[in-house]
């Protein structure tokens, strides 16, 4: 059994808001009397994470996903509940924890903005109190790996959003984190340039065993990084399993793709559960609920009337699990 | 492998805020053209000061006691001050701006003095001309003696610790007020200005003012009792507001800290 390398026991922050209501004479009001009211970004949240499991940390905007990241690296102290990283009290150990973990942030850069990537990794080795053989042989890995050689000594506000992510991620291993939290590491970034970077993490998960914890509202990071799913909504925690038993229990449905036999005859299924997606011709796509018609009850009441060349059945995409998931759990809430 | 923990924590530091200090400057360099020119615009705006009392004293050659020298000493101890406070520790002015929009994260993710960290990652270029003024002025007025330039120094050192810690006080305010940029601005440029000008000319509230909330007189008043005739309770006073600001300054900003909420701006650090 591999140790545990985050354990979170009902954690909780509530940030006090202060409530603007509508109209020039209501923000008057509000300067003499302001109103303020309690929002809990993060509500009685408990799970533990063990040593180099890939976990997918999930929900909607304002789930409480990056509370829950910055609590965990210690950048915001909870208002309730209790939480360790690496056996270490992350609000209160911050500085001694922060030398074994690592943190990429999608939308806040740890790069130089002026400066060229080589001058970071400098200065990173001075924030970590790297030894210097140590420091360059790293350094030097990464770089290769990363294959960011060619762009180095090039100022980052020249480089493209896949360059600067990639230069950003090689740069938050510099000091070898155990746990590395990434949110959303591969926003706004194109299909290959994201293809890369999971690979990356992937390989980087297999080689050194680092645990990774991840947010991303991309579900091709789910599919291709991670082992294990948490989907959180308005704060709480709503899932907890590995990512095929997501699948299993919100996939209430699937594509069922067919070449017919014969031409464009209107096919009369008159199924519940069953909806025609695309008619092109002889090719038809259906999507079919399977808890209430199964797949073998549609294809037999088609074949009963036509000639089936071919049939491929699909899961649908992580996409729309996803989408799934979010919009059940905000209707139970 | 890292060497945290090991011996020679000191000398890492120093590493660190040296690493850090050359970031900014070969940053401020990547546009040369604009780097000069900010440095140099400043560097003529004081000397344009410098010309006014330069004027003022022909006429009247002693004010309350202070003559040319004295006011000069003043701009060069200022100058020199909020120099030296804006090139190596720029962030000083700025941190109730990182508080209110979340950009503090970086610093708070990462192993170092999270508000030395802040303070030390940003240079003003403009103020590296408020610094060679300082020195300038000191060049062609001051005692060029090895005591003189001992005492510059000291008085440089005060002037600078009481505009930094100054300025984190009132930036500080943003942890529990939310957007005071603009006060802590205003009350920063109160600070600076006031140490342009002679105490002797203050009287009355105006001086108990500068002598306790804007404390500017701590810093205008160097001249006279340090550089001048080195005044022992005065330099006890100073000593004492330089302890009060630095130690408040610190608490302020890590007490304050347990109360930062973080954001969702997008960040770089320039």
């Amino acid at each position: 059994m591999a140790q545990v390398s985050i354990r979170v026991e009902e954690l909780g922050k509530t940030f006090r808001v202060k409530r603007k209501r509508e109209g020039f004479k209501a923000g008057l009001k509000g300067l003499l009397k302001p109103e303020y009211e309690e929002k809990a970004a993060v509500e009685e949240v408990s799970f533990t994470v063990r040593q180099g499991e890939k976990l997918a940390f999930l929900g909607p905007n304002g789930a409480g996903k990056s509370t829950t990241i910055k609590m965990l690296t210690g950048i915001l102290h909870p208002s309730s509940g209790h939480a360790e990283v690496l056996g270490l009290n992350p609000w209160k150990e911050r500085t001694k924890l922060s030398h074994r973990i690592g943190s990429v942030f999608g939308q806040k850069s740890q790069l130089w903005y002026h400066l060229p990537p080589s001058d970071t990794f400098e200065l990173m080795s001075r924030i970590y109190e790297l030894r210097r053989s140590d420091y360059r042989r790293r350094r030097d890995e990464l770089i290769e790996r990363f294959g960011i050689g060619p762009y180095l000594n090039t100022a980052v506000r020249k480089l493209s959003l896949g360059e600067r992510m990639r230069c950003e991620i090689a740069v938050s291993l510099l000091h070898r984190p155990q746990v590395i939290f990434l949110d959303e590491p591969t926003i706004g970034l194109d299909v290959v340039v994201k293809q890369h970077i999971r690979e990356l993490v992937n390989e980087l998960n297999r080689e050194e065993g680092t645990t990774l914890f991840l947010t991303s509202h991309d579900a091709g990071d789910v599919e291709r990084l991670c082992d294990r799913a948490i989907v959180i909504n308005g704060g709480r925690k709503m899932f907890d399993d590995r990512v095929e038993v997501m699948k299993l229990r919100y996939l209430t449905h699937k594509t069922v793709r067919m070449v017919l036999g014969e031409g464009p005859r209107p096919l009369r299924l008159q199924l519940a559960g069953v909806q025609e997606q695309q008619r092109d011709g002889v090719k038809l796509t259906l999507s079919i609920d399977t808890t209430v018609t199964s797949i073998e009850t549609v294809l037999s009441r088609i074949m009963a009337d036509q000639r089936l060349i071919d049939v491929t059945v699909e899961d649908p995409p992580m996409e729309e699990i996803i989408t799934q998931m979010y919009s059940s759990s905000a209707s139970s809430r | 492998m890292s060497d945290y923990a090991m011996p020679g924590k000191s000398k890492r530091l120093l590493w660190f805020v040296w690493a850090c200090w050359k970031s900014n400057l070969l940053g401020a360099m990547e546009f040369r053209l604009s780097f000069l020119l900010m440095a140099g615009t400043m560097l003529i705006n004081d000397v344009v000061w410098i010309i006014f009392w330069g004027l003022y004293f022909r006429r009247f050659p002693v004010v309350n006691g202070w003559e040319l020298q004295d006011v000069m000493m003043l701009w060069a101890v200022s100058a020199g001050g909020v120099g030296l406070m804006s090139t190596l520790f720029g962030n000083s002015s700025r941190i109730a701006g990182l508080v209110v929009s979340g950009q503090l994260d970086v610093y708070l993710s990462q192993p170092k003095p999270v508000l030395l960290h802040v303070l030390i990652s940003r240079m003003s270029i403009s103020a590296i001309g408020d610094v060679a003024f300082s020195l300038l002025v000191y060049g062609f007025y001051g005692d060029r003696s090895l005591i003189g330039l001992a005492k510059f120094g000291l008085a440089l050192a005060l002037a600078t610790l009481i505009f930094i810690f100054f300025t984190v006080v009132v930036n500080c305010l943003a942890f529990w007020l939310g957007g005071t940029d603009g006060l802590s601005a205003q009350l920063f440029n109160a600070l600076v200005t006031f140490t342009t000008y002679p105490t002797g000319i203050f009287r009355g509230a105006g001086k108990l003012l500068l002598f306790t909330v804007v404390p500017a007189g701590f810093i205008s008043y160097l001249p006279i009792g340090l550089l001048r005739d080195a005044d022992p309770l005065f330099m006890l006073g100073v000593v004492g507001v330089v302890g009060v600001l630095t130690v408040g300054g610190i608490w302020l900003f890590y007490t304050g800290l347990k109360r930062y909420t973080s954001g969702n701006m997008m960040g770089l650090r320039r």
